[in-house]
């Protein structure tokens, strides 16, 4: 039973118990955006730290334990604004993220880096760009590529890594100027029994501003690439 | 942060390597607490260090939510990553479909070793229990705020000495449900970190471990 808190106690307080901003953070992930001009040359390269998963990302990281526990559902919310109650547990009528088999599939899968033209000051609540920049070939649009997954992660001594990218072609007539960024995952939630999911959805689990507007001019592309590291 | 325009095409892939970008707020904070308290419930000790070595199963874990399970839309097949480090299969032999769900603990020990990022357990583990060197685990406590998780768990000494603690780690569970019933299991270590000064839980007293995952937005 714990008796008396912590105030009451003269107790040995270690120097590293206070956070004086200067500890080497076990996780990283950064932003390096290349902007090429019409003829595929490389007019700029902007780099940033990615600062902002989502709620959506945090709620899907939780451990079972959570939900056991608390008896809490964590609602996830689509770039659409729908909802669904996520509250996994090992149960087959109890829906957790689809994975690949022979029987019935329904992909989980990232649908697409997404870039937007606005900016949001609070990301954890962002569930959906501000602004976002359109599949296509009109006024203001982008044309998106496919995005790239790793197939492994890249060990480099005692730190790893893994980079998803992402191009995108401006066949707009003008230019086109990004300022923010988020990665989107097509989720889909079914039982280990399920013939079709309980709940399909585009998910925003990343989301940055970006420290300054990139402009691609007509004709020309960016790749952004986001890369998430351990122990840099 | 911009670097200097018109970079060479080879110097692009150096680029996305990562590196340290100074003066901007780091993405992610990690900090492991332990308090201790006598047989009375006194506190007697406060310990705070910052974590500092998650393996590349945490960085396999977190790309589920990042880029889902499958590889892409019509490619039924699990993702590289799930498949090369976590040996998780790339498609499950299953008549009905399949899921995939995880769950952590958090483990401590009495030895100490050198963090690599695949180390899959503790050089010591001390076990649950009332035997001598055991420790009595209670559950897992899990919560989470804006952008941080936080893990808490209570153990007693019920022996007659002091247990020393030396290291900590999270541990985590994957499960793949299937064919409606059957579940397969893989596990990990997500975290390893011994502790700068080790903590001491008295004979009859108790101990709060608790691990504070920040995503510093």
């Amino acid at each position: 039973m714990v008796g008396k808190g912590i105030e009451d106690i003269d107790i040995n307080m270690p120097k590293d118990a206070y956070d004086i901003g200067k500890d080497t953070p076990t996780f990283r992930a950064y932003l390096t955006i290349v902007v090429r001009d019409s003829e595929g040359k490389v007019v700029k390269v902007h780099r940033q730290k990615s600062h902002s998963p989502t709620a959506n990302f945090i709620g899907l990281m939780l451990p079972l334990t959570y939900f056991n526990v608390t008896g809490s559902s964590f609602t996830i919310k689509s770039t659409g604004g729908s909802t669904y109650n996520y509250k996994p547990a090992i149960s087959p009528t109890i829906q957790c993220i689809s994975y690949p088999n022979s029987g019935y599939n329904y992909p989980s899968y990232i649908a697409m880096i997404q870039v937007g033209s606005g900016q949001q000051s609070n990301p954890y609540s962002t569930y959906s760009l501000a602004a976002p920049i359109a599949n296509g070939s009109g006024t203001g649009q982008l044309v998106y590529g496919q995005p790239s997954i790793p197939s492994n992660i890249t060990v480099s001594g005692s730190s790893a890594y893994f980079t998803v990218s992402q191009t995108f072609n401006n066949n707009s007539g003008g230019t086109v100027t990004i300022t923010e960024v988020g990665i989107v995952t097509y989720l889909q939630f079914g039982g280990a029994y399920s013939t079709s999911p309980g709940f399909s959805g585009n998910i925003l689990v990343w989301y940055d501003v970006l420290s300054s507007a990139i402009s691609i001019s007509n004709g020309g592309s960016v790749t952004i690439y986001y890369t998430f590291t351990v122990n840099p | 942060m911009v670097t200097p325009d018109l970079v060479s095409e080879e110097d692009i892939a150096k680029l996305i390597i990562p590196d340290d970008l100074p003066d901007e707020h780091p993405t992610f904070k990690a900090y492991i607490e332990a308090k201790v308290y006598d047989k009375e419930g006194h506190l007697m000790q406060y310990h705070r260090q910052p974590m500092r070595s998650l393996t590349q199963y945490f960085l396999a874990l977190m790309s589920i939510p990042l880029i889902g399970t499958y590889q892409g839309a019509s490619i039924d097949q699990a993702v590289g990553i799930l498949t090369s480090v976590l040996g998780l299969p790339s498609s499950i032999s299953s008549s009905q479909s399949a899921n995939i769900s995880w769950d952590w603990a958090i483990r401590l020990g009495s030895g100490t070793q050198a963090f690599s990022l695949s180390l899959t357990g503790l050089a010591a583990p001390i076990l649950n229990g009332t035997g001598a060197g055991e420790l009595s685990y209670g559950s897992l406590s899990v919560s989470y705020t804006n952008s941080a998780i936080i893990l808490s768990l209570q153990v007693s000494n019920t022996t007659s000495n002091t247990i020393s603690v030396t290291e900590i780690g999270i541990t985590c569970t994957v499960y793949t449900q299937y064919n409606q019933t059957t579940v397969s299991t893989y596990s990990f270590l997500l975290s390893y970190d011994t502790f700068s000064t080790a903590v001491s839980v008295p004979a009859l007293g108790m101990a709060v471990f608790q691990i504070t995952l920040s995503f510093t937005g």
